[in-house]
């Protein structure tokens, strides 16, 4: 039985209320925000938050998603624990300092609301924003219900400070499904969160403090000398802590299951995969409609279960190779769409995965809820079918699109 | 640190003979003037006969008496009247027509600089005449701790060199720095595979994000009580005017406090001298260059402290190298207001490796650069609008600046043509505004309440059910 320890209240909200909770209690010292739909109520909350004193963080308004990565940058370098949201072309105006982000080892934790980005023109769910950018190094982990996620924001910031990985991380919820979906949420107690994070320490490895003078980020690489070895040795550094990191946000999800009841499947959540002999991959929120599909397959006697990704980058290889070991055929449904590969880009890892594996195991890439659309039980009973036939010996095709004729 | 002292310049080419200077010392000191303005090789060209106060004075050697003697604090030489025996041998001595004798007293008269504060350069209505303080100024800030690394590679005769290394020893230690990519990093400020230039905490920012990443440092020291930290950047124009504006307006606006210095190049020179937003009109650039069909850039430079000043900054100036005791002045007030708000310094700096200057010429430039009002030095707070820290009038032909600058040699009489409306409409436009200054601040009434509508209810909707009515 999972004993709720430690709640202090019970509300109904949505997911951006549940993200702003979230950050509420992790007491950041700096949170900067510009509004972005579907992002937009999550920094209201939090500007809420911070006019009615729930939350002490200095709010920076400022004039735009590149100033709000990059004034929480300075905050950060000068020693303070730092929060922001934002979404599409949001994300597309911050890039310049999110690819920074990593390499200057920030522990930042921002969240990704994510949506289909312009062009077509769209302001609707869909993972296109969050996909793009997963090669930058930055953490990625999805959630797939609004508790999720004010859990995950703590858990973020205990996995991004922790030394041996020092990078950033987002957490990212589906817009419109998660950010506007309503359900009730457990908010733990602010001692539980206080104690789970401990003390902040945030720039003990780079800072800009007249107290400490160094040169943060001088020019590395160069044609030949110390330079380019020195470059290497810091891009192998983040490599190293994206590797740390898998073991470190399992840690972090077992300790906060132990001090609030609530376990969270940290890197991968396997669904009925016991005996099953044909898998769904799933991501975010989707899954939800995905588990109900496949108990009315299970009813109809199909061996089904389902692999759901929660950590995304780092890619946690071994477990999903080895959790779809034993099947004989994959659907993969993605939310986002890789153009290079004609195919979701969630399929396009998987595939990478099973390269692991001494089997060849036929897969194909399902794509839907691109903006804003559903994903439908009836459209994972589709893949299931589709995926089941794969199983049986029919040839993959590449992709099928779920809403393309809804 | 060596001796310098503080001297009076004169500037022949504004000097236009009045005599005013003449006039005034005689009065002041109640006899004969102790500086002659004498006509020159050409007509109405004049040259000025004053006291040097000389390193090595002819005049205190020929002395038998030992009347005449350098003072090691003003550097003046002075004239001892107890111990003159009125021999007038000082006044063959001295080859520039120093000293002389006050025909009023029959004794030797000269120069003492009225104590540090000339009165013939008050008078001077053409700026001909110039007291400079580089010596006191070179006397008080010498011995402070320079703060970067020795040998930064800056090109032979740039100014930023010593921009940096002044605004630092005078800010010192207690302040953090941003040097966003440009010359100033590229001379070795931030340092090299992990080795820093300098002995504050020092970084690169983007170009685009300098004032952004300055305000998270600044809030948050300020939320931790740690407010006596100065934040500050050493920026060029590209990351300023051009890519990096958005931040620098948006930190303006919410009056972040920052000390924002941006070195003025008019270019991106450190990627190869490329036109950037303050490129002003007809330079060449290598992305304007000149040739059949393109003679240099076509548009006209954006004045960057004017907009700031639209800003409403704590405080805006521009200032130049040529004139380093008025970017002293700016420079004091700045960072004080940096404490405060916004403070924006703009300081024109000729590169001259992009702009084509020999290097021993460049602060002859930047002098040139202002007599011209190509360049004007003024500073902007809320409360008094904009001052002119430096006269407009009695400028120079703007060719007598463009005739220096390598950039410019290809120009057609039309394309100076040009270039001189700009900078007359310019300084038109700034006299506008400094002209009106502000009137009297009204009796304080404090504004009304806002009153809630009568029977309204005056608690704010709920956010939640803002949101479902969507």
């Amino acid at each position: 039985m999972n004993k709720i320890l430690h709640t202090a209240k019970t509300i109904v909200c949505d997911g951006n209320e549940a993200a702003a909770w979230g950050a509420c209690l992790s007491r950041p010292d700096m949170v900067a925000v510009y509004p972005i739909t579907p992002q937009s109520s999550l920094v209201e909350y939090l500007a809420k938050f911070i006019a009615e004193g729930k939350m002490s963080a200095d709010l920076m308004d400022v004039e735009g998603e590149h100033s709000v990565l990059s004034v929480l940058h300075g905050a950060c370098l000068a020693g303070a624990r730092t929060y922001s949201a934002t979404s599409a072309q949001g994300l597309a105006y911050m890039f310049e300092p999110y690819f920074r982000t990593p390499g200057l080892r920030l522990p930042m934790v921002v969240s990704l609301v994510t949506r289909d980005a312009v062009s077509p023109t769209c302001v609707w769910g869909g993972q296109q924003d969050a996909m793009t950018v997963k090669e930058v190094g930055w953490i990625h982990m999805y959630c797939e219900t609004q508790q999720e996620i004010l859990d995950t924001i703590p858990i973020a910031y205990k996995v991004a400070e922790h030394p041996d990985v020092m990078l950033p991380v987002n957490v990212n919820h589906d817009g419109n499904y998660l950010s506007y979906g309503v359900a009730r949420v457990e908010l733990p107690d602010q001692a539980v969160v206080d104690s789970f994070l401990g003390e902040k320490n945030v720039n003990w490895h780079a800072c800009l403090d007249p107290e400490r003078p160094m040169a943060v980020d001088p020019l590395t690489g160069g044609a030949g000398g110390v330079g380019p070895a020195t470059f290497v040795r810091y891009r192998k550094g983040q490599c190293s802590g994206m590797q740390t990191a898998l073991q470190v946000i399992e840690d972090a999800h077992a300790d906060w299951g132990k001090r609030t009841g609530r376990h969270w499947s940290p890197l991968i959540e396997e669904y009925r995969m016991d005996d099953a002999e044909v898998a769904l991959v799933t991501i975010g929120s989707m899954t939800g409609a995905a588990k109900d599909a496949v108990d009315e397959a299970r009813l109809d006697g199909h061996k089904v279960g389902i692999v759901k990704i929660k950590t995304f980058r780092p890619f946690p290889i071994q477990r999903i190779a080895k959790a779809l070991s034993k099947v004989r055929a994959i659907g993969v449904v993605d939310r986002a769409v890789n153009f290079g590969w004609n195919c979701g880009p969630v399929f396009q890892e998987v595939l990478g995965a099973l390269y692991h594996l001494p089997v060849r195991i036929p897969a194909m890439s399902f794509i839907g809820g691109l903006a804003g659309a559903d994903i439908t039980v009836e459209h994972f009973t589709q893949a299931i079918d589709r995926t089941n036939r794969l199983a049986a010996g029919e040839m993959a095709t590449l992709p099928v699109w779920l809403n393309e004729n809804d | 640190m060596g001796a310098a002292f503080d001297t009076i310049a004169f500037k022949a080419s504004l000097c236009d003979g009045c005599g005013d200077c003449m006039t005034t010392c005689a009065e002041v000191k109640q006899g004969a003037s102790r500086i002659d303005i004498v006509p020159g090789a050409t007509e109405n060209a004049f040259e000025l006969a004053i006291c040097r106060q000389c390193g090595d004075p002819k005049c205190a050697m020929v002395c038998p008496s030992g009347a005449l003697a350098k003072d090691g604090g003003s550097g003046v030489i002075g004239w001892d009247s107890d111990k003159c025996v009125d021999c007038l041998l000082c006044t063959a001595g001295c080859a520039f027509g120093g000293i002389a004798v006050d025909p009023s007293v029959a004794r030797v008269a000269k120069c003492d600089q009225c104590g540090g504060d000339p009165a013939c350069v008050k008078s001077c209505p053409t700026g001909a005449l110039e007291f400079r303080k580089a010596g006191s100024l070179y006397r008080e800030y010498g011995d402070k701790e320079d703060l970067f690394v020795p040998g930064l590679s800056g090109c032979l005769g740039c100014n930023s060199e010593l921009i940096m290394r002044h605004a630092m020893r005078k800010i010192g230690r207690n302040a953090v720095l941003a040097t966003p990519p440009g010359c100033i990093p590229g001379m070795g400020s931030v340092g090299y595979n992990g080795k820093t230039g300098t002995k504050v905490p020092v970084f690169h920012p983007l170009l685009t994000n300098t004032a952004s990443m300055l305000a998270g440092i600044r809030r948050y020291y300020d939320k931790i009580g740690r407010k006596d930290i100065v934040v500050m950047a050493l920026a060029g124009d590209g990351g300023t005017a051009d890519c990096g504006f958005h931040a620098v307006s948006g930190a303006a606006e919410r009056g972040e406090k920052i000390l924002y210095i941006c070195v003025d190049n008019e270019g991106y020179m450190n990627t190869g001298m490329q036109r950037s937003g303050t490129t002003p009109y007809g330079s060449w650039t290598s992305t304007t260059p000149v040739g059949e069909h393109m003679k240099g850039k076509t548009q006209d430079a954006k004045n960057l402290p004017m907009i700031m000043a639209a800003h409403k900054c704590r405080y805006v100036a521009t200032a130049s190298t040529g004139y380093m005791e008025d970017l002293y002045d700016k420079l004091d007030r700045a960072i004080e207001a940096s404490f405060e708000g916004f403070a924006y310094l703009h300081i024109y700096s000729p590169c001259p490796t992009g702009w084509r200057i020999p290097s021993n010429k460049v602060i002859d430039a930047c002098r040139m650069s202002v007599e011209t009002n190509f360049v004007t030095l003024w500073e902007y707070t809320p409360a008094t609008g904009i001052r002119f820290t430096r006269s407009p009038d009695n400028a120079l032909p703007i060719t007598a600046y463009v005739k220096m600058i390598g950039k410019y040699r290809h120009l057609s009489q039309e394309q100076l043509d040009h270039i001189q409306a700009k900078v007359d409409e310019q300084v038109a436009l700034l006299r506008i505004m400094a002209a009106e200054s502000p009137p009297p601040p009204p009796a304080h009434r404090p504004p009304a309440p806002l009153s809630a509508p009568a029977g309204s209810d005056s608690s704010q909707p709920s956010l939640r059910r803002e949101i479902s009515r969507n």
